[in-house]
This record gives C-alpha cells, structure tokens and sequence, in this order.
C-alpha cells in the first residue's frame, strides 16, 4: 500500500507540483519572515557584537542603543575609568541622523569615535582606513554602492561635509546604518561640551565583566552598567518585542495556508482516485488499507513540501542580501522546529480528512456507468 | 455457492425498481456459469451481490456453508479478499503500479510480506505468458495483456470462486477467445467456480451451464432463437416477429431486423444457421 | 442516480474550494495593504493634528521620526521675527524605549509647552502635564499594560506620574508620550534644546513663501508639514516594503495554486467529455474558454467573498490589538478584482496543459 501511495504521488506531475509548492509557500512565509526578523535582530546587536567592549555604561536608566538616547558627563568617564578592574574606557558620541552620500538620503546612527579608540571602531573594513580622524567619515559600503560613491568622494552628516575615508561591511540593516566621525567633530557639531552617549570599558586580563559592571553602578553615580552579553540582548529583545505580534498573525496564516492546502490536494486526490479505491475494495482491501496509502500520501507531500520550503528559503537568505543590500534572513534552528511541527500537523490533518471519503465509498462503484 | 430466493429493489413507493427477483441458483467447484441476458435484466445487480459487493433485499447467499449475504460490511473484506476473484470489463488496473505491482499488491493485502507477494505475482504472471511484461504499466499493456493480469490478480489469493463481468467487451476477437479458454482451464484445472456475466455469445462455447436473466428472473434457455440481423437472443414464445425462409423459422427482436431480413434473406442466411448456434456477424 | 447527485455535490464542493482559495489569497493581499496604509496613518498622525503648517527642524533633517534634531540656539526667536510667522511652538522630541512588564515597548518622546502647543490634541481622560514630573501616556499603551491615571512610569532613570491619557497616537511600532518641554530638557541632559519648530502662518499668508523665507536663516530648513510627513511615509516605505512585497507574491501564488488546482482536477474528471468535444470538431480555443470561464468565475466571487473577509478580518485584528491599524481603501476593491483576475488567468493554466494533450481518440476508449 505504502508503494501504491507513493507511485500514485508521483504519477500526477500537476498535482504533485501544487500540493508540494503549497506546502512550501506556506512553510516560507513563515520561515522568511521569521528569518527576517531575526537578520534585523543580528544586524541591530551588530555593532555592539563587535565592539570588542566588555562593558557598555550609558546613562542612567537606559538600557537600549538603538530608538534610545543617552548623556552622560565626561566627569563620568574618569570615574568609571578609576573602578577597579577597569582597563580601559572609550567614550563615544552617538545620535541618529541623515547621512545624505549623492541624491540619497540614509538614516544612520552616527558614532564618534575617539582618536585611538580601543573599542566601538568598525569591525570590517573593507577600503580605505577605519579610523576617522577630523574631517573624515566611514560610512556603509552599502551605502556608498548604492549611492555611487567611494572612497574620496564627500558625504553630508550633521549638517557639515566630510570625505569619506573608509568603507566599512556590516554596518547596515533594514532601515539604517552606521556612520562613524571623529569625536572630535562630533562634539563640534552637535553635543554639548563635555557630553558623552557612552562608555566601551575593557576589563583587564582576569576580571570577570558582570562583576566588574556591577562594581561601576556601585561606584558611580548615574549610570547602568551592562555587560556586551546583555546589552547586545536587550537590542534584539527591541525588535523581537515589536516584531512579535505581527510575526504571530504572519505565522498563523502561513499555517492556515498550508493546512488549506494539503486538505484540498488530498481531497482532490482522493476523489480523483475514486475509481481505483472502489476497485481495491471490490478486491478486499480493508478501509484500513486505503487509510495507509492515502496517508503516507499525505505525508510524502508534506515532507517535500518541508524540503522545499527549507529550500526556497535558504536560497532565498543567500540572494536577497545580493540584491537588496539592507536586507537579509536567517534561518533558525528555532525556526526550523516551528515549520516541522506545523507540517506534521499539515500532514496529520491531511491524512485523516478522507476517512469519510473512503468510508463511504461503494465498492460497487466499480460498476459505474453499467 | 448456493444462493436462495434472491432479490434486489431499489427506491421505495411508486418509484421502486426490481432488478432481481427470487433467483436461486448453486454452483459448484470447477463449474464455469455462464449468465447472459439483455442490457437492464439485472445480471450486473445479480452479479455484484453474488461477489459480496451488495447487499441483497431478501434472499441468502451462502459460501461453503457459511451465510455471506448477512455478513456486516466490516466482515466483507475478508471474503472478497479470499475467497473471490474479480475480473472486469475495464480492467481496472491501477494506473500508476506496474502489471508485477497491481498482483503483488493485491497479494499483500492478505498479509503477505513484500517478497512473498512479489514472488506469488510473478509466478503466476509468468503462467499467463506475461513474463515480458512484469514491469510494464498498464497504459503499455495491450487489452489481451491487461485482462491476463486481471486474471493473475484475481488468482493470487487463491479463491473459490472467480466472478467475470464482460471479461471480452473490450478484446478483439482472437484474444477474446483466448481468455475465454483460459478462464475454462482455470476452473476445470484449479477447480475453481467461474461465473461470467456477457453478452458474447462465443462464450457459450466454453461454458457448462448457460443461465438467461430477463426483468430479473431465469429464464428457461432451452427455447431462445438468435436474431440472425442482430444477433440478440429472442425468445420464441414470446417473439412478435418471425419470418419462414427456405424451410426455416426465423426469429427477430424488432420489426426493423425482419424486414431488413426479408429484403436481402441471403446475406443473413449464408453458411448453415441452425437455432441456438452462435454466428459470427459482419464486422460492423 | 446516486452517482450522479454524488457529481453535482462534488461541483458546489469544487466551487466552494476554489472561491476559498482565491478568497483568502485576497483576505490577505488586502490586509498586508491595509496594513501599510494603516501604518501611514498613525506615522503621520501628530503632524496631522498639530499646530501649524510649517515644521522647522535643524538643517539637513527632514523626517520628523527617524532622525535627531537639534536646532541652534536661538533658532526660536529667529523664526518667530520672520514676517508671517503668526505663532511658533517648540518641541524636543527623541525616541525612547520603555520597559513595560518585561516587555520593550519603543515610544516617541515629545517634550511641549501646553501653552504654545505641540502636544496631545485629544485628552481622553486626566489632563495635560503641569509640571515636569507629570506625563501623558497613549490610551491604548496603557490599556495594553494595564495602566492609568495616577500610575508611575520609568522612564530612563526618572518616573513619572500619568496624569492624562492621549487618544490618536498609538501605532503598533511606537506610541507617542508626552512631558513638559522642561522636563525632556532635564532628562536629555540639554538645557534649552529644541528639536522642531511648529510654526503657525498668519491668515492670508502663503505657506510655502514663509517655508522659503525661514529657511534662508543658517542652519535650519523648513517644511511643509506634509512634505515631512512624506518623508517619514517614505522611510517607513524602505521598512516594510520588500517583506510585505515577498508576503503578497506568497499570497498571489498560493491563490493560483488553488485555484488550478481544483479546476484542474475537476478537467481531469471531465476528460472524456472535452474528449467528445473534441472529437465532434471543437478547437482548442474553445476548450481553453470553457476553463478560462471556470476559473474567471472563482476569481470574481472568490475576489467578492475576499473582500468581505478582509474587513472582517481587519476588525478582529484591531479588536484584538488595539494598535494596529488597518485600514481598508475602497479603492482597493478594483485592484483586487484585477489581481483576483490574474490568480484566475494563471490558473487556467494547469488544465490548459491537460486539454491540450487530450486526443480526441479518449472517447472511444470504453
């Protein structure tokens, strides 16, 4: 019976495609928006990732980099700097503005950074120098490709010009970049004196961070300590938090979709097979033969479909970057258990609909037409 | 088999429809059953509630002692899967399992493993000359071919009896007389019970009993005439139409055939007729 | 007799399954739409109600959301000394992410004068801040976190008390939040700061001159509030636009693979019949029409019934969460007729494939 099912499965091209492309489609709008919302995740913790800080201090009560602002006095640096543990401390400046590169205008997130920064520099430099240095701008390569400018050429940021000296890789998302001048600049253009956004600490050789961090929230005043760990989480905690509620309306048609799907192909299938299935009752099989072929049917689609949709997606998370450059998907492990459990209940569901189909099928229809 | 006081209706009040009535009827082992009658005398109605695939209206069907005509329909199965074979006017081969499949599968059904089944199949296709052809799909097997698979299928569980509706409908001439015989040294070879349901009259050639149905009774066979225009079977009591030419008696199931008859009696008369032999028709 | 009542249900089930298919590929095509517009909507919801009709922001800015604005100091009395310019109310505004029951929750902090304007322009319960440590909080936010009137909120490192609660300035993405000026000024660590102007034009005055006018003064540009709101539409656009693009060509496909598919089983079943058709001298075309008008007539009613779901649907979503909204356009009924249309023509072509191999010989085949 299992060799029937999978010879009938197959003996229909047309309906094979349907049901398995089906399948599929639903598996990757879930998939794929899934995967995008965890790329922006990523993407949006990017630059804490990389930072090579142990701990970020930011103002008080703020615990988010992105959608957030911070001020902090450079009192605070020296403070913070005098904890002990504490190797080192980066302070940077940071603000969301328009960096405006040719006739494109992007939102960024602007850092200024200190000359010699140990910390919160880009992490992939892919031309020119990573240091900005007065004058100098490092901005998306992107960015720059997008707008048709390089290396030389003169960008717009905080209402000043300046040449871009850099190209850095990794530093965009779906809605903005990053864009990185000297502090220097920075304070010139923008903050009030002696402001800074945020402290990059580095702790010495042996000293655990989170005990470290805690030590400065003791010691200074005004502040939170967080370690990169939990402050990269926070970030993406943002976007999954925003993102959950259409995720789960996308995830549910998605499942409702591909259900719709699998029940009318084992439908049509069945009734398709009507004949056949009288003949091999007329013949002796048991209702519970036939329930056998149609729901290995059932599953063999849905376990393509699976494939399918697993393979359009990972196809899709390796093109789309190459094409749209501030978007991507990754596909989670997460995911990944989601779409398996939605097709074994596609599948479940879809092997039981034609009980009553093939209960109530005559063997006598053999004679249809006599 | 032994069937007794057999009927069959069909709707209820003023539309009720008698396709069978009160038919009784045995049929031993090896014995090859030949029903015939007109389109809409129930022999098809007959033929599905002896092969367990309907439930009589009144009357019993019993197999080897055993009442089957009552059996509940979880029990069916069992029996059609054992104790009958199916052979039919379409073939009805499963279009997407080759000829080895379609005989393994049914194979299986009884519990067979895999391998056991295959082998059964095989074997019994390789006595049906099909040894070529064990991985061919139906849609590439001729009708002769098909029905020889059917026969094998229907085999491979070994039944008692083996039901045949219109067996050669749908065979050319040659080939359909070849099943035929094939059918007749299944019985008397295997001693099985073959019941065959047409309209072919060569069939009669191969059969031991020749049982008509008409308007859902037997009918006494002893006193039929063939048409010698269209070759029907008409009963000569009840015949309307009948026409004397050169000594004989001629029947007709229409005034249409006796007057196409006694416009050109020698295109209908050629070669010897006598009553009750089958003739081969013009090829139409 | 029973097979062929066993048909005609067979028929209306059919139907019934390919109009669901398409309706639903509609339902969703419409509600993705309707999303978007939604979105829009509740992005450009404050300018929309705002004072004034001119919004000055530091030169180089020209979203209202998006991008941090500071203005030089002095900008204000500047702006108010130009001729025309009636009134001017001043706004700091910054994003800020509030921890909600463990939950982050982004808002649009907006920092305003009640005197001069600029803030919450529908108080649905309480009043408006009159001093720094009072706050106006979106009603549906509250709500959603079981908040109200007279409860404490963190904010950074500060709390506030609610004292009012705003209605018309909630969206999915963001809520908008409301302090006095000062107090934003005192949380951002930025005495005086200004991030926008809202500038009202007196009467008789052309907007777009007095733009022109403002915009000569150094390190400011000035805008029509609507060429703003165009601008944040337009990033919100960048966002939304490939994933909501990739789930409607998900939603399309899905239509026509339905609905082929019920047409083409349907074909198949039918084969003989087109068979005779064929062999008594019909032509392909003709054939391609009669499966054409089948799946054109799912399309139409399909499109019909999906139209009604997708408000259905529309109204349960924003029933069950509040701050979405989704808006259906009337407009949008002709584009889905034409793209239920589409599933349809696209459809047809699964069986298309099937009447085109048909030999006529198939009817002689009994």
């Amino acid at each position: 019976m299992i060799r029937l099912a999978i010879r009938n499965l197959f003996q229909n091209r047309t309906r094979l495609i349907i049901s398995v492309g089906g399948v599929a489609l639903a598996l990757m709008l879930i998939l794929s928006l899934d995967g995008i919302v965890r790329w922006i995740q990523t993407r949006v913790a990017a630059y804490i990732d990389a930072s090579e800080a142990d701990i970020w201090v930011a103002q008080a009560g703020v615990r988010n980099m992105h959608m957030a602002s911070s001020s902090l006095s450079s009192e605070r640096a020296l403070e913070v700097g005098r904890v002990e543990g504490v190797d080192s401390v980066t302070p940077i400046l940071y603000l969301t503005n328009v960096v405006v590169a040719g006739e494109e205008r992007t939102i960024s997130y602007i850092i200024g950074l200190p000359e010699e920064a140990q910390a919160g520099r880009p992490w992939i430099v892919s031309a020119g120098r990573g240091d900005p240095r007065p004058g100098g701008a490092v901005i998306d390569q992107g960015i720059a490709e997008a707008s048709g400018i390089g290396l030389g050429d003169r960008v717009e940021l905080l209402g000043a010009d300046f040449e871009v000296v850099g190209l850095s890789g990794g530093t965009t998302s779906l809605t903005n970049s990053i864009a990185f001048i000297s502090s220097e600049d920075f304070a010139r253009l923008r903050a009030s004196p002696d402001t800074v956004s945020f402290l990059l600490v580095r702790v010495e050789a042996s000293a655990p961070p989170d005990k470290i961090a805690r030590l400065i929230e003791d010691q200074v005043e005004g502040v939170t300590a967080q370690t990169r760990e939990q402050f990269s989480a926070q970030e993406r905690k943002v976007v999954r938090d925003m993102s959950t509620d259409l995720v789960t309306i996308m995830n549910s048609v998605g499942f409702l979709i591909g259900l719709a799907v699998m029940g009318l192909t084992v439908y049509t299938a069945t009734l398709s097979r009507r004949a056949e299935y009288g003949v091999l009752k007329a013949l002796g099989a048991r209702n519970r033969d036939l329930y056998l072929s149609v729901g290995v049917q059932a599953l063999a689609s849905v376990v393509l479909g699976l494939a399918a949709g697993l393979a359009f997606t990972l196809l899709l998370a390796g093109i789309v970057p190459r094409i749209v450059s501030n978007l991507g998907l990754e596909v989670s492990l997460e995911s990944l258990g989601k779409v398996a459990t939605a097709s074994l209940i596609f599948a479940s569901t879809a092997a039981l609909l034609p009980i009553r189909q093939i209960r109530g099928l005559d063997p006598a229809v053999v004679f249809r037409g006599k | 088999m032994l069937v007794s006081d057999l009927s069959k209706r069909f709707g209820s009040g003023p539309t009720e429809v008698t396709a069978v009535r009160g038919v009784s009827m045995d049929i031993d082992p090896g014995e090859v059953v030949l029903i015939m009658g007109p389109s809409g005398s129930g022999k098809t109605t007959l033929l599905m509630m002896l092969g367990a695939l309907l439930k009589p209206t009144e009357g019993t069907i019993r197999l080897n002692g055993q009442v089957i005509s009552e059996l509940s329909e979880g029990k069916l199965p069992m029996v059609r899967l054992h104790q009958f074979g199916f052979i039919f006017q379409d073939f009805n081969l499963l279009s997407a399992l080759t000829a080895l499949e379609n005989v393994a599968l049914v194979a299986s059904l009884s519990g067979r493993k895999n391998g056991e089944a295959s082998r059964k199949a095989q074997e019994l296709l390789s006595q049906l000359g099909l040894q070529e052809r064990l991985h061919f799909l139906p849609e590439k097997l001729s009708g002769g071919e098909k029905q020889r698979v059917a026969i094998a299928r229907a085999l491979v569980n070994d039944p008692a009896i083996l039901f045949a509706d219109e067996p050669t409908a749908n065979l050319d001439s040659k080939i359909g007389h070849e099943i035929m015989r094939l059918l007749r040294s299944i019985a008397k070879e295997q001693g099985r019970s073959v019941v065959i349901v047409s309209h072919d009259q060569r069939i009669k050639d191969i059969a031991d009993r020749v049982l008509w149905l008409e308007d859902g009774q037997f009918k006494d066979m002893i006193r039929l005439a063939t048409d010698p225009v269209c070759g029907m079977s008409v009963e000569q009591d009840e015949a309307a139409h009948r026409l004397d030419y050169r000594g004989e008696r001629y029947y007709f199931c229409a005034r249409g055939c006796l007057e196409e008859f006694a416009a050109t009696p020698e295109r209908f008369t050629a070669g010897n007729e006598r009553i009750g032999l089958t003739r081969s028709l013009p090829d139409l | 007799m029973l097979v062929a009542r066993k048909n005609l249900i067979q028929e209306k089930t059919r139907f019934a399954l390919s109009v669901g298919g398409v309706a639903l590929a509609i339902m969703l095509v419409l509600i993705l739409d309707g999303f978007q517009v939604g979105m829009f909507r509740q992005i450009t919801s404050y300018l929309d109600h705002s004072e004034g009709s001119l919004v000055v922001a530091q030169e180089g800015v020209v979203n209202l959301i998006g991008a941090t604005s500071l203005l030089p100091l002095g900008t204000r009395a500047q702006v108010e000394a130009v001729e025309g310019v009636q009134g001017v109310a001043p706004i700091l505004s910054q994003f800020v992410i509030l921890d909600l029951h463990d939950k982050k929750q982004p808002a649009y902090l907006v920092g305003y004068s009640p005197e001069l304007g600029g803030g919450p322009w529908e108080i649905v319960e309480g009043r408006e801040p009159e001093v720094d440590e009072e706050m106006v909080f979106d009603r549906v936010l509250a709500e959603r976190h079981a908040i109200g009137v007279g409860d404490r909120v963190v904010l950074m490192d500060r709390s506030y008390r609610i004292v009012g609660l705003s209605g018309g300035t909630t969206s999915w993405m963001t809520s908008f939040l409301f302090l006095r000026k000062s107090a934003v000024e005192s949380l951002l660590l930025s005495p005086g700061a200004t991030s926008f102007l809202l500038v009202v034009v007196a009467d008789g005055q052309s907007p777009e001159i007095i733009r022109d006018r403002i915009s000569r003064l150094s390190g400011v540009d000035a805008m029509l509030k609507s060429e703003v709101q165009a601008n944040d539409s337009r990033l919100l656009a960048r966002f939304f636009s490939a994933p909501v693009r990739l789930m409607t060509a998900i939603a399309f496909l899905v239509g026509v693979l339905v609905v082929g598919l019920v047409i083409y089983t349907a074909t198949v079943e039918r084969q003989r019949e087109y068979g005779v058709l064929k062999a008594l001298g019909a032509r392909n075309r003709l054939l391609y029409k009669v499966v054409l008008a089948q799946a054109a007539l799912a399309a139409l009613v399909g499109t019909g019934l999906g139209i009604l779901l997708a408000r259905a649907a529309s109204a349960a979503i924003m029933a069950a969460r509040p701050q979405f909204l989704v808006v259906m356009q009337s407009e949008m009924a002709g584009r889905a007729i034409v793209i239920g249309l589409g599933m349809g023509l696209l459809a047809a072509l699964f069986p298309a494939r099937v009447l085109a191999g048909l030999a006529p010989a198939e009817v002689f085949r009994r």
